[in-house]
């Protein structure tokens, strides 16, 4: 579906990143769109698996604080990390809950539907003591795709973020070429992938930043599709 | 030009010997192989000037052949002082020398030597300031002779990066003890880093002979260099220098166009040692080099150094290098050994039995040179009678070639950098003590010699690197080395002088020694006096003599004189591989591309990029204007997405609210916006903003664009102190917000909303709303910075882009029109509207500004409120007041001071043109006694002048406010 959509524009939400990337096909999600595909550099799996970068900052996320933020995410029976600075992802994988301090806790979703338990997390009553956060449009996501994607990162971040020191569905919340994000270490399709959210004011220069430390390892620009998400 | 000195395989461990290179030198061709250096193409050429020294431009070639000197540096292409030693050829390569007048073979400027005499060290600093005035002639002949090479000014910018690595231990040093400690290391399962300078590994036994048949280096190398090869824990950076040491092992690594900032649980430094060159008369003549650079020259590039060789040696060394000399086909005609006895009868037996003459207890005194002292032709030996004595008696001995070795200090740098404490004993040897807990030597740089000896050192530091990483490791018995490599006193000085210590900066023994008789005794102050050590190879090989000399002059032990100061970096870096690829953030609003395509001129506001207005930079009054007046007199829209959000939500969100600002907010209604001012505990107004009350606990508050990093951070520190059930989150980046103002705002925006009453009597002045704009969720402030009926539109900042075309194309019938920052600074000015920052400073108080209304003073706390209390009432020195100036006047700038009876009382902080006022209109701290609506301010303007303005109540425009609240 809506593979024949030619411009982001079309939507209301757009990512601060759309203009960077020659996107040929998109999808609809929600008020916005995620790149599908972009112009042709070869077979697109195989860039994912080497070095690539992907733009999902329309895709469907959500962030709660609190001490309540826990049952909340309970009520909604949402995997949730033991502790800060942890990920887990749903059975299908497509849900990630980041658990960013004792009580905060975003839900990121990485299909290009927005899920089923994302939608009821949305539509369930706040409880007291715990207040939605805007990560949908405060941070820009970010995925950092393949083998390279530890040497690529530390071009551009100084903490060690080698698979010895940063394991898989951890976090690490530092700064990367002087703006602040999360990183998220874990797996696509068994693709290596850090997720990065930063702030979506400066998503622009972190694509560039990105992109010239990619250079380097012939990484390029991908739509989602290159993941095989669903 | 064909290499006439090139030795066959297997020597020359980095040349391919079927691949040749041409490349040009000085305007000649030459040939030479590929993995050749500059210089060691040249050599093989038997080219070996290679450029003129720094004051008196005598002939240099290369030294050390591993680029720790500075006699082959030269200019390549558009670079200067590139390192000839270190550089690879390239085919088609042009390169040059420098620092010569006519040719680098005939150098005019060489006739500085013979008035050496005359140009003492320090000359410089006396000779040209006297008489008064002479500075200024000389100041430009100097200039043209200073300097090494040419920079080339149209030089285009190149890519340099930086990359961060991490390891458990990072070996400094790929010879045998780095090689040992990193495989010690690595076997344990740590990850290991090994950094070496040159471009193969083994250090010494790539090219040093360390038995008499010759075998011994090789294979240990072999085996050594396999093994780590195949280890998987090992990481190899070849050519790459470690270029310092900073705390906590961060260590800066320079390969290539690449800076590593690299991080060590571990180091290990094995950098090994400079070999020392002898002091005597004419010890610089090309053709007299170390013997390390004698070996290199044949194992690393198949070079053969010379015909006829001397040997001068002040170790055993002296005779492996004899022997190796010899094997290659180099007659050796005599090894001059300046001790009595040797170490190694075997050794001595084994020279002897090559035919080649020892002579003991002697040294050269004097090289004599070939014309024009291009290279060496002969040395004068003699008998050692005393500490650099020497016997009347000489002998000449014909030769091309002079390798000396007075022995080895070690690679000192970066362990002083980490506050090492480098010790010189009775029995010339050196060590190094004080290290810091987790960095470790080895090998030769801790004074360990002999090779088995070296292998088990680097084991011993891993071992201690191990234990500190917390393996369960017992520690070896810590090696001990007997070996002696260093002779007491390798200086000879000759009465003509020209016997160099220091190669770099061209200084003699007598520069050193008349240093001390001035007066400088204190090794830093002869370095700061004789520019000793200053030059590109860094004492290297000047640090020891000086010592040695200094101390003798002052009756003094080399420990207790020291050696200078090693800092940061250890060899020469480019200004490229510091400022390689900084990161310089910068935002982007949502609307950010639609305010180029208007044509906007942006500026930077922190890092945000913003309008300024839109239009072209030279016509910046004339868009203010227009933009101005259509606000006024139609509708504009003006981004104001980097305006700072908060919001506070919670139990406590009012009663932290009315703690952290100086309004009362307990009270607050929902939907009202209230104005809000920020003091810090000096009762200085640091920051203002709207609060919003959305709901009982839930409070949407602005912060100025620059400020609002600064608020959060402040209230979150307060919160910390007061433990309120309030959270706060910074929503800066969250929000995306428009201001459209103007008489015809509300036409505009009815058109798009949905879900709220724009009405006056529903929606009035001040009021906070919510609803939706061209679908899009969004709240609505009707607040007037610029005076006019306006709303400010908050919505998710994804929604920005979409909000900014929904508003222009529902604008169009009314003639909309975007403006940018510095239009809207304009408008706020005529409403008298301060901004906090621009027209405060670090000591305006509320009652400055006229904010005293902005202050409740019925609660009994807020930031600040104390100190408020007690600047208010003190008696009031400034405040901040309105003027108006004719527009014939020049107008004044922002700055501009403001006088009062000739002494500053204040400064201009906002000054505009406004047509709606139609003069000159501004703001300016000015004197109490000026204060006074109808008084006269001076104002110093540019060139001095003084212009004369009228103090006038604000606001400047729409005094009755009535057009804000329509």
């Amino acid at each position: 579906m809506m593979s024949s959509i030619k411009t982001s524009e079309l939507f209301n939400q757009r990512s601060f990143v759309s203009r960077k990337i020659e996107a040929i096909a998109f999808k609809a999600i929600g008020d916005g769109a995620l790149v599908t595909k972009v112009v042709s550099k070869g077979d697109s799996k195989t860039h994912a698996v080497n070095l690539a970068l992907i733009d999902l900052s329309v895709a469907a996320r959500i962030g709660f604080r609190g001490t309540n933020a826990k049952s909340h995410l309970d009520v909604a029976k949402l995997p949730v990390p033991s502790k800060p600075n942890m990920m887990e992802q749903s059975k299908k994988g497509s849900l990630m809950t980041l658990r960013l301090s004792d009580n905060e806790y975003w839900v990121l979703d990485g299909s290009t539907e927005m899920g089923e338990k994302l939608h009821m997390l949305t539509a369930l009553p706040v409880p007291y003591n715990c207040y939605r956060l805007y990560c949908q449009h405060s941070h820009a996501w970010f995925m950092l795709t393949g083998q390279y994607i530890e040497q690529t990162m530390a071009k551009i971040c100084g903490v060690d973020l080698r698979k010895l020191s940063f394991p898989l569905d951890t976090i690490i919340q530092t700064s990367v070429a002087k703006v602040n994000a999360v990183i998220v270490r874990h797996e696509v399709n068994k693709i290596p992938v850090f997720s990065i959210l930063s702030d979506s004011s400066s998503a622009a220069y972190l694509w560039d930043s990105l992109l010239d430390a990619m250079g380097e390892f012939d990484g390029c620009v991908l739509g989602i599709d290159a993941l095989g998400l669903e | 030009m064909s290499n006439t000195m090139r030795l066959n395989k297997p020597m020359g461990l980095l040349v391919d010997h079927n691949k040749s290179i041409n490349f040009e030198f000085d305007g000649k061709q030459y040939d030479g192989l590929q993995g050749d250096s500059i210089a060691s193409a040249l050599l093989a050429n038997n080219r070996w000037l290679m450029s003129r020294s720094f004051k008196y431009h005598r002939a240099r070639g290369p030294l050390t052949m591993a680029g720790q000197d500075a006699n082959t540096m030269v200019q390549l292409g558009g670079e200067p002082n590139v390192l000839a030693d270190k550089e690879l050829i390239m085919s088609g390569q042009r390169v040059a020398g420098q620092n010569y007048s006519g040719s680098l073979v005939k150098d005019r400027d060489a006739i500085l030597g013979y008035f050496s005499r005359f140009m003492p060290v320090g000359f410089y600093y006396r000779a040209f300031f006297k008489p008064m005035g002479m500075w200024e002639k000389w100041e430009p002949i100097i200039r043209k002779k200073s300097g090494l090479g040419k920079l080339d000014l149209d030089f285009e910018p190149e890519y340099y990066d930086k990359m961060y690595l991490f390891h458990d231990v990072v070996v400094v040093g790929g010879g045998p003890a780095g090689l040992s400690a990193a495989l010690k290391a690595a076997d344990a399962g740590c990850k290991v880093l090994l950094v070496e300078e040159q471009g193969i590994l083994g250090g010494a036994l790539a090219y040093h002979r360390f038995d008499i048949e010759g075998e011994k280096a090789d294979i240990l190398r072999g085996k050594l260099v396999e093994r780590i090869e195949q280890h998987d824990n090992v990481e190899v950076l070849l050519n790459a220098t470690c270029n310092a040491w900073f705390t906590d092992n961060y260590l800066p690594i320079i390969q290539g166009k690449r800076m590593y900032k690299a991080r060590a649980k571990q180091c290990i430094v094995a950098s090994g040692a400079f070999e020392q060159h002898v002091v005597f008369r004419n010890n610089d003549l090309p053709g007299i080099i170390m013997s390390s650079a004698a070996t290199r020259l044949m194992k690393l590039y198949a070079v053969k150094p010379g015909q006829k060789a001397i040997v001068l040696t002040g170790n055993d060394d002296g005779y492996l290098t004899a022997l190796e000399l010899q094997e290659h086909g180099v007659e050796v005609r005599a090894l001059v050994d300046m001790r009595t006895t040797n170490d190694s009868v075997e050794l001595l037996t084994a020279v002897q039995n090559k035919g080649i003459t020892v002579k003991k207890g002697h040294t050269v005194y004097e090289a004599l040179g070939a014309k024009g002292n291009q290279h060496i032709r002969a040395v004068d030996v003699r008998e050692i009678v005393g500490q650099g004595q020497v016997s009347q008696h000489s002998e000449i001995i014909d030769c091309d070639l002079l390798c000396m070795s007075a022995g080895y200090m070690p690679a000192y740098p970066l362990l002083c950098q980490a506050g090492a404490q480098l010790s010189y004993d009775d029995n010339s040897e050196f060590t190094l003590s004080n290290l810091p807990e987790n960095l470790h030597i080895a090998g030769s740089v801790n004074g360990i010699y002999l090779l088995d000896t070296v292998l088990k050192d680097g084991e011993f530091a891993a071992c201690k690197a191990l234990k500190n990483l917390g393996h369960n490791i017992e520690l070896p018995a810590k090696e001990k080395c007997t070996r002696k490599v260093n002779f007491y006193w390798p200086i000879f000085s000759h009465p003509k002088g020209k016997d160099f210590v220091d190669f770099d900066e061209d200084l003699q023994t007598k520069d050193i020694v008349n240093a001390t008789r001035l007066g400088y005794r204190d090794i830093q102050l002869v370095k700061r006096f004789s520019t000793v050590g200053m030059g590109p190879s860094q004492g290297r090989h000047s640090a020891l003599p000086t010592a040695r000399l200094v101390a003798d002059a002052t009756d003094r032990t080399v420990t207790q004189t020291g050696v200078t100061t090693a800092r940061p970096p250890y060899a020469p870096e480019k200004l490229a591989h510091v400022a390689g690829r900084i990161f310089d953030p910068v935002r982007h609003t949502a609307m950010h591309y639609r305010h180029l395509e208007l044509g906007a001129k942006m500026m930077p506001a922190g890092n945000w990029h913003r309008p300024a207005f839109y239009g072209k930079p030279a016509e910046r009054d004339n868009c203010m204007q227009i933009e101005s007046q259509h606000v006024r007199n139609n509708v504009g829209i003006i981004d104001i997405s980097t305006l700072g959000g908060i919001e506070l939500r919670g139990p406590d969100a009012a009663e932290f609210m009315n703690r952290i600002y100086t309004f009362a907010f307990l009270k607050q209604p929902l939907g009202k916006t209230r104005y809000a001012i920020l003091t810090n505990e000096y009762g200085v107004v640091i920051d203002d903003g709207v609060a919003c009350r959305i709901a009982d606990e839930h409070f949407y508050v602005t912060a100025t664009t620059g400020g609002v990093d600064h608020v959060y951070r402040q209230m979150l520190k307060w919160n910390a102190q007061w433990r309120l059930n309030v959270d706060i989150a910074n929503v800066t980046s969250a929000f995306a917000a428009i201001n459209v103002a103007g008489p015809d705002s509300r036409k505009v925006i009815q058109k798009i909303a949905e879900g709220v009453d724009l009405s006056s009597e529903a929606f009035p002045f001040l009021a906070y709303r919510e609803g939706t704009v061209a679908g899009i969720p969004a709240r609505l402030l009707r607040v007037g910075f610029v005076g006019e009926l306006g709303y400010e539109i908050h919505v998710p900042a994804s929604y920005g882009e979409a909000l900014w075309d929904a508003v222009m194309d529902a604008g169009k019938e009314f003639k909309i029109k975007p403006f940018g920052v510095e239009t809207q600074r304009l408008l706020r000015l005529e409403k008298g509207h301060i901004i906090i920052s621009q027209d405060t400073d670090g000591m305006s108080h509320p009652g400055e500004i006229s904010m005293g209304w902005a202050i409740n003073r019925k609660k009994s706390f807020f930031v600040g409120s104390r100190s408020v209390e007690i600047v208010m009432a003190r008696e009031q020195t400034r405040k901040l007041v309105g003027f108006v100036l004719s527009k014939d006047n020049v107008k004044p700038k922002e700055g501009h001071l403001v006088l009062e009876e000739g002494n500053i009382s204040g400064n201009v902080t906002s000054c505009e043109y406004s047509c709606a006022v139609d003069s000159i209109i501004g703001m300016a701290y000015a004197g109490i006694n000026q204060s006074e609506p109808g008084s006269s301010i001076d104002i110093r303007v540019d060139k001095g002048l003084i212009v004369k303005a009228t103090v006038v109540k604000m606001p400047f425009f729409d005094p009755q406010n009535k057009r804000q609240e329509l």
